[in-house]
């Protein structure tokens, strides 16, 4: 796909590769993610390290990322460096596992202990995203796990697994290369075809385990965890439906009304209005997951002296809110142009336009499709919110995770 | 063989410009903008000669709390009612404080980027500063900084800060305060901040399509009702390097990694060492492939990352380096970082690595400048430094031009692995011993 935009000399090569944690199966967590950081040590005609120093050393910024959908791969590049850009992924989407070798795997294997810790285990609050995960979806679901996968299971990985992985994964045929910025798509596709072109399609790629689930869950759960946290917090959760679908805009509208900015209700009610909530840590989104109902994440933390117990009915109120107090036209507008705003800024890059087009042709197979995605928010309506609220948001299909502090904090923490 | 086997040459650059730059001066004030032809969102930021530096000793973070202070209503609407106007433009406030600056920026869909402004300076210019509201805004502000404290990092550079600066030092203390010193803040100091700083005309910086947006009509908003002269900027601090090198641990109990924050005093923005001491620095920590991402990643995965960089401000600057580390492995990720920094102190750069550093540096000045917030901030950079407006052009060909010895010169006179103070915050019943063993310097325990 190539979307030419001449008015500043850079180009963004992007990949999404249809595979992400949800297709790891048991024993094997945290593989799609690991891989990611393989892609980075050298391929046949690349040597270790020289992925990075040929992109950054021409000018460029680069990434990967995976979640539970898919894995994507891009870099800005000074547009004189587009073929140099397409070479290399050619080069390890064709020729990776000739060149994988057990002290690279290894290797990449600590630094990835060392993300998780960085990331999740050495951080208040951290894990998080990991415990929620589990709380929402069933053991088996592909949800279930967190991408960051778990370190036994990556102790027990063999080279062998991981040259499999990607012969099965990382083909043309699962694939969707998106060029944005200053290139002319004939140009493009000519230089796509000269790389990408012989390369061999993956036969037989297995799907992800099904995602099916009946409907919200329905029965409620709840975990506390004492830990050593500065302040008590709440994470509330639900499954809502798939990012893509008008329930999914819904819910996105519903979100921003919900808990995005210093005008939302969350805000208004327990930050401002009740004051039992701290103004800084106070919020609700959902997370755009394609492939299952997507999970709604509403979170607050306690001020000092304010009992976990008295923020839990303050959020519940706020939240059942939603379904006995209609959304009002000026909460809506303002949430309306909240995300019109979002979504400006999210395509006012080459690396962002190039992305979201790769995100559109993967999930719903037309990038064309993009194009809806703001006319639908702009769409929804207050009853709209009221119905995705009725169906989503139940005390039934609540998940709530409690972080409580380990002792009473003492007033040694304030010492300068 | 189905893969290319040889590596594409580029093809032909074209010529790097910055977006052209244009200046309006009205109602008192000054309006410098970009000019973006096509883009649908315009962002701007109103720059006032209000940093922290000129908070008291003992209320660090007024400013801040003053920031915080702005959107809880103004002279002609309360909080609610604000938050309403304003985020139903699709805008959202952002008031931040740094060591040279106070900074109002909003962005917005360019039709409303007017309607935006004025709200900004609504807030910025005539903010209520109800007593019970800054009261709470501040308590708040103690509640937030110890969440952030609680996070690995901020108590490291906090040490850092007070053994490079002094303590006694205005510089030697938090940006923002610590929670101690938010907690001494009154309403009077908030109250006085602004009315000193805040009501000067300072700088309207706007990054959009200019064929659109009414630079005279923003100049208008932001500097209506404005009084006072600006005030001329102070001159760099004096400074030494340190004789021998310091350790300062910082208790963290059942921390699983340590943080490390590595640093030295080096010469403020205005230094003419700024490309090359900037490029020293990318091939010792800046790029992905620099020496110490490499090693310390790389070759002996004990960390997710780790970076070296220079940080100026106007009248001062430093040298640090800073990453976390698996708590096993804090010492010799501690003596590798040591020997990466004397190793380019003593034999300065090669020419492959320079090649690295020149083109990357020289290339983000495109590949990170697509925004127009990111444009803002490139001239908000100008503005600070008093840098022409062919700063950007000029900077790219000295990146392009520099040479080994140039910037190796760089690495020996501004890098000083001899006199680093090195901050370790991790868990002290671990790794204490080590550390002692280690011998890297006097160990200190830090009162943080």
């Amino acid at each position: 796909m190539v979307s030419s935009d001449r008015s500043s000399p850079v180009v963004c090569v992007n990949l999404w590769y249809d595979v992400g944690s949800r297709h790891e199966p048991d024993g094997q967590t945290g593989f799609a993610h690991l891989f990611e950081h393989l892609m980075f040590e050298g391929s046949v005609h690349v040597q270790k390290t020289e992925h990075m120093r040929l992109v950054q050393g021409n000018g460029g910024s680069l990434n990967a990322t995976t979640n539970p959908d898919r894995t994507n791969y891009f870099e800005t590049m000074p547009s004189e460096h587009l073929e140099l850009a397409l070479w290399l992924e050619a080069d390890r989407m064709g020729g990776l596992v000739p060149a994988l070798t057990q002290e690279t795997l290894d290797n990449q294997r600590e630094v990835v202990k060392n993300e998780r810790r960085q990331r999740y285990d050495n951080v208040p609050y951290g894990d998080a995203w990991l415990r929620l995960l589990e709380l929402l979806y069933p053991a088996g679901h592909p949800y279930h796990h967190a991408t960051i996968g778990s370190m036994e299971d990556l102790n027990a990985a063999s080279l062998a697994t991981f040259k499999a992985f990607h012969q099965q994964y990382y083909a043309p045929n699962n694939c969707v290369l998106t060029v944005v910025g200053d290139a002319e798509p004939q140009q493009v596709y000519a230089l796509a075809e000269k790389y990408f072109g012989a390369l061999a399609p993956a036969p037989d790629i297995p799907p992800a385990p099904p995602g099916h689930l009946a409907g919200p869950a329905t029965t409620p759960v709840r975990e506390t965890v004492t830990a050593a946290v500065p302040a008590a917090r709440l994470y509330v959760a639900h499954r809502t439906h798939p990012f893509g679908t008008k329930g999914y805009d819904a819910v996105t509208v519903l979100a921003t009304v919900l808990g995005n900015g210093r005008g939302s209700r969350l805000y208004q009610r327990l930050a401002d209005g009740k004051r039992i909530a701290q103004p800084d840590y106070i919020g609700s989104y959902g997370v755009d997951l394609a492939h299952a109902p997507a999970p709604i994440i509403i979170t607050a933390t306690a001020k000092d002296g304010v009992a976990v117990d008295d923020l839990e009915q303050g959020l519940a109120e706020v939240v059942d809110s939603l379904v006995s107090e209609p959304v009002t036209e000026d909460e809506l507008g303002r949430a309306k142009a909240m995300l019109t705003t979002a979504w400006w800024r999210s395509l006012s890059t080459v690396g962002g336009r190039a992305d979201t087009l790769g995100r559109y042709a993967t999930q719903f197979g037309d990038p064309a499709t993009v194009a809806y995605r703001l006319p639908q928010w702009l769409a929804i309506t207050a009853d709209d919110v009221t119905e995705a609220a009725a169906y989503a948001l139940r005390p039934e299909s609540r998940v709530t995770l409690t972080y409580l502090p380990e002792e009473t904090e003492s007033k040694e923490g304030e010492k300068a | 063989m189905t893969l290319v086997a040889n590596r594409p040459a580029a093809g032909a650059a074209r010529p790097y410009t910055f977006p052209e730059i244009r200046r309006v001066a009205v109602a008192g004030g000054t309006v410098i903008a970009a000019h973006l032809p096509g883009q649908l969102l315009a962002s701007s930021m109103l720059m006032l000669e209000a940093g922290a530096a000129h908070e008291s000793a003992g209320r660090e973070g007024t400013a801040t709390v003053l920031a915080k202070s702005l959107e809880e209503g103004t002279r002609t609407r309360d909080s609610a009612a604000y938050a309403l106007a304003l985020e139903g433009l699709g805008a959202e406030l952002s008031a931040a404080v740094d060591w040279d600056s106070f900074r109002v920026g909003v962005s917005a869909p360019v039709p409303l980027l007017l309607s935006a402004v004025r709200l900004a300076a609504e807030a910025a210019r005539t903010p209520r500063l109800d007593p019970e509201d800054v009261t709470r805004v501040r308590d708040d502000e103690v509640t937030a900084l110890r969440m952030d404290w609680a996070q690995p990092g901020p108590r490291a550079d906090a040490a850092l800060r007070a053994d490079l600066f002094g303590t006694a030092d205005r510089y030697g203390r938090p940006l923002h305060g610590d929670p101690a010193s938010v907690a001494a803040v009154t309403v009077d100091d908030v109250v006085a901040y602004h009315e000193a700083w805040l009501r000067r005309p300072g700088v309207l910086l706007v990054a959009g399509d200019l064929d659109t947006l009414d630079l005279a009509a923003l100049g208008e908003a932001a500097f209506a009702g404005t009084t006072g002269a600006e005030i001329a900027a102070e001159g760099p601090l004096a400074w030494d390097v340190r004789r021998q090198r310091r350790v300062i641990l910082v208790d963290r109990p059942g921390s699983v990694q340590s943080t490390l924050r590595i640093g030295h005093r080096a010469p403020e923005r205005a230094t003419p060492d700024y490309v090359p001491m900037t490029l020293a620095a990318t091939v010792l920590g800046g790029a992905f492939t620099s020496r110490l991402n490499h090693l310390i990643r790389e070759v002996r995965g004990y960390t997710y990352g780790i970076r070296g960089s220079y940080a100026m401000s106007r009248r001062f600057g430093r040298f640090e380096v800073a990453a976390g580390v698996q708590t096993a492995v804090t010492v010799p990720a501690i003596t590798d970082t040591i020997g990466e920094i004397a190793r380019t102190q003593l034999d300065g750069v090669t020419e492959d690595e320079l090649a690295v550093a020149r083109s990357w540096r020289a290339g983000q000045l495109s590949v990170e400048m697509q925004t127009p917030g990111a444009i803002v901030g490139a001239l908000s950079t100008l503005v600070l430094h008093d840098l022409p407006d062919d700063y950007y052009p000029t900077l790219r060909r000295e990146y392009l031009e520099a040479t080994v010895e140039q910037v190796s010169k760089a690495a020996a006179g501004h890098l000083h692995p001899e006199g680093m103070t090195l901050v370790v915050e991790g868990d002290a019943a671990v790794i204490r011993d080590e550390l002692t063993a280690a011998a890297i310097g006097e160990m200190v325990d830090a009162e943080i």
